[in-house]
């Protein structure tokens, strides 16, 4: 018997640091999570172009949690969010209530204040994006401005989509919503762009090297100010000049050679 | 709540259900007043939609929810749709816009009036980045 999911989906095999973090911070304002996603606990989403397909992973994935018997399920992808909520909660049914990891801590903040105790200097932008019904833009603002130190910096500005992912495939959109996003960043005096959900942190820590800002996830600065280590591998990999070798030969074969050279490497390598 | 017991009860069957009823109200009751497409930040985007007819767009996107072809504006609209959700509170008639343009683009995509998205990959990766940065403690437990 599980008492608690965190469904972190299916992209967020990118971000294992973020899952251990997230998992951590959970355990420490009372909520013991079990980490689940990847293709086994898929919400159909990647596969929505063929409904039937879609349905049948959403399915899978609602039963598994409903005879979990977990009294909640904690949310990190938007996607997956809005799904729980729409098709698989319409046609499903849905034992567990759910928050957005964001939403999880902010209503337990009380017990993550005390925790709070490493000063982070640093002047931050949040990536906003426009849609989302998952709560976030409301509640990792509140969450940042708990660390001290940390200074939230206000910009009306706020991209298209609920994330960067459906801004990639659409003929200048993300290049848009990078450049207004450093527009904000210089006009504000940021030095730290924070990122919300995955996908975005995937788009934009190239920024960090090509425009000489830093660019975080919320839940990184979270860590800062709670003295969690954590290595963001993703961005040393996207911003090397040799990933396959910051890698390493060892990891990559116990990854399987193949499907790294395939999958990995193109996506690490390509234009920032 | 007792074992099996659900705090939330499903409101239809399957998504075929969820499909045709949302389907059949959203065609009742949206007018083609266009006010989705004039609120939506995607238009930009969408080189076939600049200058278009907000109400004939949303008439094509009407028709490809039935299984028409749409208008190249429409196609493009749809297509382009990244869920901003500025058109739901924009409708006055509450139809839910977003969704009006999802389940168009859920038939468009399996009738072949727009290409499907290339996921075929996605999958693999996710398996592919999991084996990279999780213990093998962690791909037992979490995947």
């Amino acid at each position: 018997m599980t008492d608690a999911l965190f469904w972190y989906g299916c992209n967020m095999t990118r971000h294992a640091e973020i899952i251990r973090l997230g998992t951590h911070m959970l355990e420490a304002v009372g909520v013991a999570a079990a980490p689940t996603g990847g293709p086994s606990a898929c919400c159909g989403s990647p596969k929505e172009s063929t409904p039937r397909i879609a349905e049948g992973m959403a399915n899978r994935t609602m039963n598994s949690f409903n005879e979990s018997g977990a009294k909640q399920v904690i949310t990190w992808c938007p996607t997956c969010h809005m799904n729980l909520d729409d098709f698989m909660g319409a046609t499903q049914g849905k034992q567990a209530e759910s928050a957005h990891l964001a939403q999880a801590l902010w209503q337990r903040r009380a017990a993550l204040v005390p925790l709070l105790t490493q000063p982070v200097a640093r002047r931050v932008l949040i990536d906003m994006h426009i849609g989302n019904g998952t709560g976030v833009n409301e509640a990792v603002p509140g969450l940042l401005r708990l660390i001290p130190g940390v200074t939230v910096l206000d910009h009306p500005y706020r991209a298209p989509s609920y994330m960067c992912f459906g801004l990639a495939s659409i003929p200048g959109a993300l290049a848009d919503a990078k450049s207004n996003m450093l527009a904000a960043m210089e006009a504000t005096g940021a030095d730290t762009l924070v990122t919300i959900f995955h996908s975005c942190h995937r788009e934009l820590v190239g920024l960090e090297r090509t425009h000489g800002i830093r660019v975080l996830n919320w839940v990184h600065l979270l860590a800062e100010g709670m003295g969690l280590p954590y290595e963001d591998e993703y961005k040393a990999w996207r911003n090397s000049d040799d990933p396959e070798a910051l890698i390493g030969a060892e990891r990559i074969a116990a990854a399987g050679e193949e499907a790294v050279r395939k999958l990995v490497l193109p996506e690490l390598t390509r234009p920032r | 709540m007792g074992p099996g017991e659900r705090m939330v009860e499903p409101r239809y069957s399957n998504w075929t259900a969820l499909r045709a009823v949302e389907s059949a109200r959203m065609l009742a009751a949206c007018t083609a007043c266009g006010a989705c497409f004039e609120a939506c930040p995607m238009i930009a985007y969408v080189p076939a939609a600049q200058g278009a007819s907000a109400a004939d767009t949303v008439r094509g996107v009407l028709a490809m929810l039935q299984g028409g072809q749409g208008d190249e504006a429409a196609r493009g609209w749809v297509a382009a749709c990244t869920r901003s959700a500025v058109c739901v509170p924009a409708c006055p008639e509450a139809v839910d816009p977003m969704l009006l343009l999802r389940l168009a683009k859920f038939t468009a995509q399996e009738n072949g009036t727009i290409p499907p998205r290339d996921a075929k990959d996605a999958m693999s990766r996710v398996k592919a980045f999991a084996r990279l940065g999780f213990s093998e403690t962690e791909q037992k437990e979490w995947l």
